[in-house]
């Protein structure tokens, strides 16, 4: 047994985990959270999708089959975990823009309409018709950004090159928090004059100031600019993460991180321990609850094996969308792969079904039946399950 | 209109080799392939040059024709075939019997093969599965089988041969009974282009019989699947057989960073419709993984089949159908050329173009077992190298490929398809299977304006669709990972939409 003693500890970092941690956290909870990596927010475009299937994304939520985990939060939970994650962002100086009472476009690096909940006030001007003329500022040499795949489409958009000497999102982000080059860019820029009345950049725009430096760019050329989300490493999606965990430590919460857990110590029904096999580092750690949010698949909570899937450290009961033929459906399209069903089912305080274990509790992507590329519900449902998942844990201590 | 002596129809190992020697002898050709070279079973296949050894107890005769390629192939193609040689291994409960027949059988023949007790054999494969009997030694090799072909254009090239990839036959011109040309449609913009020659040759594999009909001449053929996985490492550095007669999954040969296992042998009855079935992905991984015993927790990164043309034969199992060819003589100016193997296809092209000679009246012999295959040099892989030498430009991570190394193909080829670049550069032949670099290689493409970004949006839908069905059935564990992160960056990322 390791020596200290915390409350609650969260597997996973993502999302779900941070959610749920720093709301137990400012309840007065000592409360660890352990990672073996980052999470997919990470990956993600940094923009919140709360449900993609109805404008309105409350509405959207009430139509998903009855299996489906938001069935498990109320819409007033939802809403209130909205606002709170609202609220946390301002703080962290990485303000949202957006309501959970209507969803809104982010154009995409193919030019296509990304539909999403709440976005970065860098992507709050982008457009949501074909209306705005815009014109796209990229930069030499960067791999995973091709603006003729947006001027394509929009008749009424235009681009040009600026040579930055770096060819990552990650090196020019870096760049942009220079005070040197930012101003060195700014008057290159305002030398182009630019006639449309939109900018859209990819998004590189800085990694701690993004909203600053893009506000920024907006008064220097009297425009809106915008930000397009890129494919991983993704500056936006790093930037949610970031602020995210650094609230939650600023809260109090404590994070051990590369802690790959992968096993457990457990007496009866309760889970004592959880341990992870690196040497110089506390063997296990101990707590009275435990929270599962290790994420799906990419997240690295679930593993499918040639004939099944398995939960990787509690060895959870999994809901396995029947034989491996059925995990994916033929058409790559078709967004409906069986395999977005799988997951772990939970009772309504969010306590894994058929499980051996009364403290251990469940929430974001590692849930069955989120469909999430489907209902387009990743963050969003994250944020709510974390939410709410936290309430059952105070619920269970007392 | 064009004009030239001999149309050779599939740009398969066959229609390569076909285009080489009538090169080599001086005859002007046209070649044309409906997709890119080594679209049918060439590029299907296990790119195993037999020595020889898994048919000598069956069929001798293409045994002995496989052995005597394979000695050509290696004099020739110094630098395109891998000489790895080849085990047969004997597992506990495979018959001794069947290995004495074996070993006589090469003997007879000449196929040089030695027995070697199981702990050489483990010293020279040390992934072998320990509890093998013994195992015997034969000079099996590996040979890429797109840079073979490629190899027999350019000599074709070189000699003013004419080519046309991405070109589909669909008519067969008659004139008083004889075949005087060809209609070949552009696959990409549709337009129809007549060739005209004094003889065609249908090398079109398990289409043969289609291409025949289009002339109203019939080729008697059984068509017969087979499936292939591919790990994302070597797992060994010999070609590694099953000392059995031909079953499902016991083949395994190492080609460049990857192994390939297989097959199974299925009949269908049209080459265009042929999918691949999880349980075939299980069972070669299982029978493979009875040699190789780390094959059950490799990560597979594909599967995909191919369609053996073979023979007609009575025989109702296809594995015991002969490997050997036959050339028809439809007697109205076309020839088909059916059956065979990857590794005869010289011997194939030879016979081939013998009889065109024949029916020209001319004597010049064939040269193509002599002359070494030419433009190995540059083409002879791509190098590590070279492939370091731009790090910051790279474009597919998981195979090294620059942009400058895709730009070159883009200017060279004037392609308008990443598949094109894929087989040239090993672009998206890695662990991701293209899920990252092909969205950059379709910017790359529309930026040099070869086709317009629409054009490329198809493309990409296209190309999803298509890498999809090769690793639909491989999805467990790090490929299956890797493909839920792939399908959120293009549905939900990029919000692609299936249109
Ligand atoms: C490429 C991509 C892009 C996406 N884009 C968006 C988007 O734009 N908008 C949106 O709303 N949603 C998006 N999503 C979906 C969204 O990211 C997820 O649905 C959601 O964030 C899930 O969060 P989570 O906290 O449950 O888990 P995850 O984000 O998966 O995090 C899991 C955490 O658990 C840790 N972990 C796992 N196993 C162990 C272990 N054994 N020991 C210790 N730690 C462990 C991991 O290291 C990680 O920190 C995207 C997903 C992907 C893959
Ligand atoms: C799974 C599998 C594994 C194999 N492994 C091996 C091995 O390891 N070693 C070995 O020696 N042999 C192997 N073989 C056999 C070998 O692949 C074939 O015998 C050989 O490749 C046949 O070559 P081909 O050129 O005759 O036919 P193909 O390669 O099929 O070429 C025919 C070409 O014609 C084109 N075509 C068809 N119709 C038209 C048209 N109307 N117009 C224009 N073009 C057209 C097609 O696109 C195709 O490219 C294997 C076969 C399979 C299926």
């Amino acid at each position: 047994m390791g020596l200290i003693q915390h409350d609650v500890i969260i597997i996973g970092a993502g999302v779900a985990g941070l959610t749920a941690g720093s709301i137990l956290v400012e309840k007065g909870y000592n409360v660890a959270l352990i990672a073996k990596g980052e999470p997919t927010a990470c990956l993600s475009t940094g923009c919140i999708d709360i449900c993609s299937l109805d404008h309105d994304p409350l509405h959207g939520v009430s139509h998903l089959p009855d299996e489906h985990p938001y069935h498990l939060v109320s819409r007033a939970v939802i809403r209130e975990s909205i606002e709170k994650f609202k609220e946390s962002m301002v703080q962290m100086g990485f303000p949202y823009t957006g309501s959970p009472e209507s969803n809104r476009y982010v154009l995409s690096a193919l030019g296509t309409f990304k539909t999403t909940c709440l976005v970065p006030s860098t992507m709050a001007a982008a457009p949501q018709d074909e209306k705005d003329d815009l014109h796209i500022i990229t930069f030499s040499g960067l791999k995973d950004f091709y603006p003729s795949y947006i001027t394509a489409r929009r008749k009424n958009a235009s681009f040009s090159t600026y040579d930055a000497s770096a060819s990552t999102t990650m090196g020019l982000a870096t760049n942009f928090e220079r005070e040197d080059f930012l101003e060195k860019f700014l008057s290159w820029l305002e030398k182009l004059n630019i006639q449309e009345g939109k900018i859209a950049f990819p998004a590189v725009l800085g990694l701690e100031s993004a909203a600053t430096i893009t506000q920024k760019i907006e008064e220097r050329l009297r425009c809106k600019v915008f930000e397009i989300p890129t494919i991983p490493p993704s500056m936006p999606g790093r930037r949610l993460f970031n602020a995210l965990k650094d609230y939650f430590r600023k809260k109090g919460g404590m994070i051990y991180w590369s802690w790959p857990v992968s096993g457990v110590e457990k007496t009866k029904k309760i889970i004592e321990a959880v341990t992870t096999p690196s040497e110089g580092r506390p063997k296990s750690l101990n707590a009275k609850v435990f929270i599962l949010a290790s994420g799906s698949f990419v997240g690295g909570g679930l593993t499918a094996r040639r004939d099944t899937i398995v939960e990787n450290i509690f060895n959870l009961p999994v809901f396995v969308p029947g034989q491996r033929d059925n995990w994916f459906d033929s058409d790559y399209f078709s967004l409906n792969h069986g395999i977005g069903k799988a997951g772990i089912i939970v009772d309504s305080s969010f306590r894994p079904k058929e499980a051996d274990w009364e403290n251990v509790f469940v929430c974001g992507g590692i849930l069955a039946h989120t469909d999430v590329l489907k209902n387009g519900c990743g963050h969003g449902m994250a944020l709510a399950t974390g939410y709410a998942v936290a309430a059952s844990c105070m619920g269970y201590i007392k | 209109m064009i004009k030239t002596d001999v149309i050779i129809i599939g740009g398969g190992a066959t229609g390569c080799g076909i285009a080489r020697d009538l090169a080599l002898r001086g005859i002007p050709h046209c070649l044309i392939e409906k997709g890119d070279f080594a679209a049918g079973a060439t590029g299907a296949c296990h790119g195993l040059l037999h020595s020889g050894g898994r048919y000598v107890v069956s069929d001798p005769h293409s045994a002995k024709e496989c052995y005597d390629e394979n000695i050509i192939l290696r004099r020739i193609g110094e630098k395109c075939v891998e000489q790895t040689g080849g085990l047969f291994v004997r597992l506990p409960g495979d018959s001794k019997l069947y290995r004495d027949r074996f070993l006589k059988s090469c003997e007879k023949i000449g196929i040089p093969a030695e027995i070697i007790s199981s702990t050489k054999a483990l010293d020279l494969v040390p992934n072998l599965n320990p509890d093998i009997e013994e195992a015997v030694k034969v000079p099996d090799c590996s040979i890429d089988p797109f840079r073979l072909c490629m190899l027999n254009i350019i000599s074709s090239q070189k000699r003013d041969g004419i080519i046309f990839t991405r070109h589909k036959v669909t008519e067969i011109i008659k004139e008083h009974g004889r075949c005087v040309g060809v209609k070949a449609a552009d696959q990409v913009s549709g337009e129809l282009r007549e060739i005209h020659g004094n003889v065609i040759i249908n090398a079109t594999g398990a289409w043969s019989h289609l291409v025949a009909q289009l002339a109203g001449n019939e080729v008697p053929l059984t068509l017969s699947k087979g499936s292939l996985v591919i790990t994302n490492h070597r797992l060994t550095n010999m070609v590694i057989n099953r000392m059995r007669p031909s079953a499902d999954g016991d083949i395994i040969v190492p080609n460049e960073a990857v192994c390939l296992a297989g097959t199974t042998s299925l009949a269908v009855e049209d080459p265009d419709k042929i999918r691949i079935e999880s349980q075939e992905v299980d069972t070669i991984i299982s029978e493979a993984g009875r040699m190789i015993p780390h094959f059950n927790d490799t990560r597979i990164i594909r599967a995909f089949s191919g369609v053996r043309p073979l023979l007609k034969s009575a025989k109702a199992d296809s594995r015991e159908i002969t490997r050997g060819f036959q050339i028809f003589n439809h007697g109205d100016g076309m020839y088909s050329i059916v059956g065979g193997k990857l590794t005869t296809f010289r011997l194939m092209a030879e016979k081939t173009v013998d009889t065109v000679m024949d029916y020209f009246k001319l004597k010049k012999p064939c040269e193509t077992a002599d002359i070494p295959l030419e433009g190995q040099e540059e083409l002879s892989g791509y190098p590590l190298a070279k492939r370091l030498a731009d790090m910051k430009n790279i474009v597919c991570e998981c195979e090294l490929v620059s942009r400058a190394e895709v730009e070159r193909i883009i200017k060279q080829t004037g392609t308008r398809y990443v598949g094109d670049i894929s087989h040239r550069t090993r672009l998206g032949m890695g662990p991701c299977q293209g899920g990252f670099c092909t969205f950059r290689a379709l910017g790359i493409m529309h930026e040099k304006s070869i086709i317009s970004p629409e054009q490329s949006m198809n493309a990409l839908r296209d190309f999803l669709q298509r890498r999809f069905r090769g690793i639909r059935f491989c999805l467990w564990g790090d490929q299956l990972r890797e493909e839920q992160l792939v399908e959120y960056i293009y549905m939900g990322i990029l919000a692609l939409e299936k249109k």
